[in-house]
């Protein structure tokens, strides 16, 4: 045997072990499908309601109200006030209907309380200088509770303290160990113990604005994971620098453990960051990333069992020259790429994985690249045809870059992008979508229990907007509440959901929060082609243990409760 | 189509014969090292940037260029002149397309630092000014009888096309400054916009093309400006090379269509 020959026999060894090594990581499971196979976990399923109880009839299009909530800011909007704030959405009362509760900049946040029918009622919250806000149950009790973070702040907590005989009542809480500075964050169970950690990113642009020179040797900022214990949360601290808008917990690595990708802004790259049991371990999936991250937001858009993972930035939806006049002064002011190789670009970036898991960026050949100077973008099955489609909302103001437009203010439609069926996505202008107030914070749910999607958007310097979704379409509609009784995680927070259908099989994954600074309801809406046969409803629990029901009937809210470990 | 020159026809490669600089061949290799020694020079010593050190030794070999072209005005006329001065201005350009594209997909540089070799020379005015320059030397050519060929027609075609791109692109250009003159805004110089093609040129990005395939063209409606733009002029180089080498030694008839044209001209003959 040749020196040569016996290298190439190690190689193919060493190769042979490696892809031992790497499917043995893997849970089992058959392609496409996304249980493991096993043992699968006993729930209870109770009917929590009957949708499609709309009494107004459907027009094609969305109906625009406004809201009694405004992000406003005192005197003339500055640079970083234009960052606006967000919004999330999910039933905080327990009363089955999904409640609104509104970050503020300059005045008090606040909670519309969902009465049915679109009526809402106001609550105000004694918090000032919100700019994220997530629902989540931190605290295990079952309750949902309210975190914000703030402009050059930490993190608040409002728990719900609510009763049968009040439901409606939150007060300050504390989440111990969590002392930092934090603009986005996303809430996960990120160290598989079944506790909720939290990641949070600073912004540190804004922070050393406000700050000064306390901000220059005071530390506290950067990307922090602090994992929840029995006494409090321990931080680590996983970059002592960020310009975190956004941050996303993806399975990036496949290993059914929940990931850390943050999203910079100022041509910072992003970051990303996996556990490896102990540690947290800096990982670079992608080849291409969006150069000033403004929101992260995942959803299946073609249908294949796997997520894909969208990100925005600046880029103009229209080319014609007035348009163009407007933006060139702008980009002309912001930061340059300093190396050659910078893997960034100034447009929406939409990262699908490849036959080989890896993941490129498709945004260009699917039409989402460009939505303008994007903010939140999420995905919904907007008119339940089985299809996320995708929303992004936009604009900006400011008086520093923005000096050359009237009002300083770059005036934007929002983009509402229709996918067609096989992944790639058009303007769907009809629906009515198109507002043209700055949007910031953005979520969807079934606001009005009629099966249908609706969309919250908080604007900046004027009042948030509820789109009311009356789309007409042969389609239904099934959304899923999963409880997690006896455990400390107890709306599944990082659950994966997959309804097979013959017409394909429809993923969602239970989060805290998505875009930009926005929180998502835990109940996850799947929208069903009119002429679809469900057969059945997965569910992977976040401790990788599995539930499947056969044959969920559509039109229906269903509660899914699981009990023990 | 006639030969000028007898040495061209019976030149086993006529292209190379005609590009051959013969008497200015030591002329040639001296200015490239004079060139090679000066950009060194000017890049380590004197702090030049590599652009401007290129852009210099592209001047001196202008020296030993027109010593060439003189002589080939009097050797084969001027329009075999032009072209050979065509395919080498040409050549020099596509070589610059060709850096940017190794740059942006060999070295892995980002669509912003591929440049090329003379970034400088990456305006709106100058890919106008040169492609409206090449489309009248071919039609130059063309009208003269040279070039006349299927290769030299599909050549115009396809220069037509991309000079229409780049019509289009300094149409943009000079409306965009305009706006931003009545703004009251200087010192933008609004370079790089797209156009027809490409990925958020009007084919991809019209409104009067959305929802039709014409939006999803796959290669024309997503390429980046770089890889269209070494599309256009690769294409228009390889055409080139083609029309030029048939004119100088046009196709004759092979041996298996002689009996063929043989029937027809006894049909011919019959009626």
């Amino acid at each position: 045997m040749t020196a040569h020959t016996r290298w190439l026999g190690l190689l193919v060894v060493a190769a042979a072990v490696a892809a031992c090594g790497i499917v043995a990581s893997r849970p089992a499971r058959a392609p496409g499908d996304l249980l493991p196979a096993g043992d699968r976990v006993a729930v209870t399923v109770a009917v929590e309601g009957h949708l499609s109880t709309a009494t107004e009839p459907c027009t094609d299009t969305f109906i625009t109200h406004e809201l009694d909530a405004r992000t406003d800011v005192s005197g003339a909007i500055r640079m970083f006030d234009s960052n606006g704030s967000g919004v999330a959405i999910d039933d905080l009362d327990g009363d089955g209907r999904l409640d609104l509760v509104f970050a503020n900049l300059d005045g008090p946040d606040s909670i519309l309380w969902n009465d049915g029918s679109l009526r809402f009622t106001r609550a105000e919250l004694a918090d000032f200088s919100s700019r994220a806000v997530n629902t989540v149950d931190v605290d295990g009790d079952g309750r949902l509770d309210i975190v914000f973070t703030h402009r050059a702040g930490g993190v608040s907590l409002w728990r719900n303290v609510g009763s049968a005989e009040d439901p409606r009542r939150f007060e300050p809480g504390s989440l111990p160990g969590v002392r930092n500075r934090a603009y986005s964050m996303a809430w996960g169970d990120i160290n598989g113990d079944g506790r909720l950690d939290l990641v949070t990113g600073s912004y540190d642009a804004e922070s050393f604005l406000e700050l000064g020179d306390t901000f220059m040797f005071g530390g506290g900022d950067g990307v922090f994971a602090y994992l929840q214990g029995a006494d409090g949360f321990s931080a680590e601290r996983l970059a002592r620098t960020s310009h975190a808008l956004s941050i996303a917990l993806p399975d990036l690595d496949l290993d059914g453990r929940r990931d850390i990708l943050v999203g910079n802004d100022f041509n910072v790259q992003d970051a990303a960051w996996r556990w490896t049991g102990g540690a947290f371990e800096s990982v670079k999936p992608f080849a291409t990333t969006t150069e000033d991250t403004m929101s992260l937001a995942e959803g299946d858009i073609d249908n294949d069992g796997r997520l894909e993972l969208f990100a925005t930035d600046m880029k103009p939806y229209a080319l014609d020259v007035p348009t163009l006049a407007a933006w060139l002064p702008v980009m002309d002011k912001m930061p340059k790429q300093k190396a050659l190789t910078d893997p960034q670009v100034v447009a929406n970036v939409l990262q699908v994985r490849d036959a080989n898991d890896i993941y490129r960026d498709q945004a260009v050949t699917r039409g989402v690249s460009a939505t303008g100077w994007s903010w939140s973008g999420k995905f919904g099955d907007l008119d339940n045809d089985g299809y996320l489609d995708l929303y992004v909302v936009n604009g900006m103001i400011d008086g520093q870059t923005l000096g050359h437009l009237e009002g300083h203010e770059l005036v934007e439609e929002n983009q509402a992008l229709r996918n067609a069926g096989d992944g790639t996505f058009a303007p769907a202008r009809g629906w009515g979508l198109g507002a043209t107030e700055s949007g910031r914070g953005m979520a969807m749910g079934d606001l009005n229990d009629d099966g249908r999607l609706d969309i919250v958007v908080n604007n900046l310097a004027s009042g948030a907007r509820l789109f009311e979704n009356r789309l007409c379409g042969p389609g239904s509609d099934l959304q899923v509440d999963l409880r997690w009784a006896d455990s400390a995680n107890t709306h599944a927070l990082g659950a994966q959901l997959a309804l097979v259908t013959d017409r394909g099989t429809f993923r969602r994954d239970v989060i805290s929060g998505s875009g930009y600074l926005s929180g998502d309801p835990a109940r996850q809406q799947f929208g069903i082609p009119g002429d679809a046969t469900v057969t059945r409803l997965d569910i992977l629990w976040p401790d990788g243990r599995g539930t499947s029901i056969d044959a969920p009937a559509v039109g229906q809210r269903l509660v899914i409760t699981r009990s023990g470990t | 189509m006639t030969m000028e020159s007898p040495a061209l026809a019976s030149a086993r490669f006529p292209l190379l014969e005609l590009l051959h600089p013969r008497g200015a061949t030591r002329l040639l290799i001296a200015t490239i090292l004079v060139a090679v020694v000066f950009g060194v020079v000017a890049t380590s010593r004197l702090g030049w940037p590599l652009w401007g050190a290129l852009a210099a030794g592209l001047v001196l070999l202008l020296i030993p260029a027109s010593v060439k072209w003189r002589s080939d005005l009097r050797r084969y006329g001027p329009a075999l002149t032009v072209m050979g001065a065509l395919l080498v201005l040409q050549g020099f350009h596509g070589i610059e397309h060709l850096a940017q594209f190794f740059q942006n997909h060999v070295l892995g540089l980002n669509l912003r630092a591929s440049n090329g070799l003379l970034s400088p020379a990456n305006a709106e005015w100058v890919h106008f000014i040169w492609n409206w320059g090449v489309l009248l030397a071919i039609v130059a050519l063309l009208v003269s009888g040279r070039l006349r060929n299927v290769f030299g027609y599909a050549l115009l075609i396809w220069t037509v096309a991309h000079t229409l791109e780049h019509t289009y692109l300094m149409v943009r250009h000079l409306q965009v400054l305009d706006e931003l003159k009545a703004m009251g805004i200087k010192g933008i110089t609004a370079q790089g916009l797209p156009g027809i093609l490409g990925q958020d040129g009007w084919l991809a990005r019209a409104d009067v093309t959305q929802g039709s395939f014409l939006c999803r063209i796959p290669g024309l409606t997503v390429a980046s400006r770089l890889d269209i733009h070494f599309g256009w002029n690769a294409g228009e180089l390889a055409l080139l090379v083609l029309a030029a080498h048939r004119t100088l030694r046009p196709a004759t008839p092979r041996r298996w269509a002689a009996p063929r044209l043989g029937r027809l001209a006894v049909r011919g003959g019959v009626r």
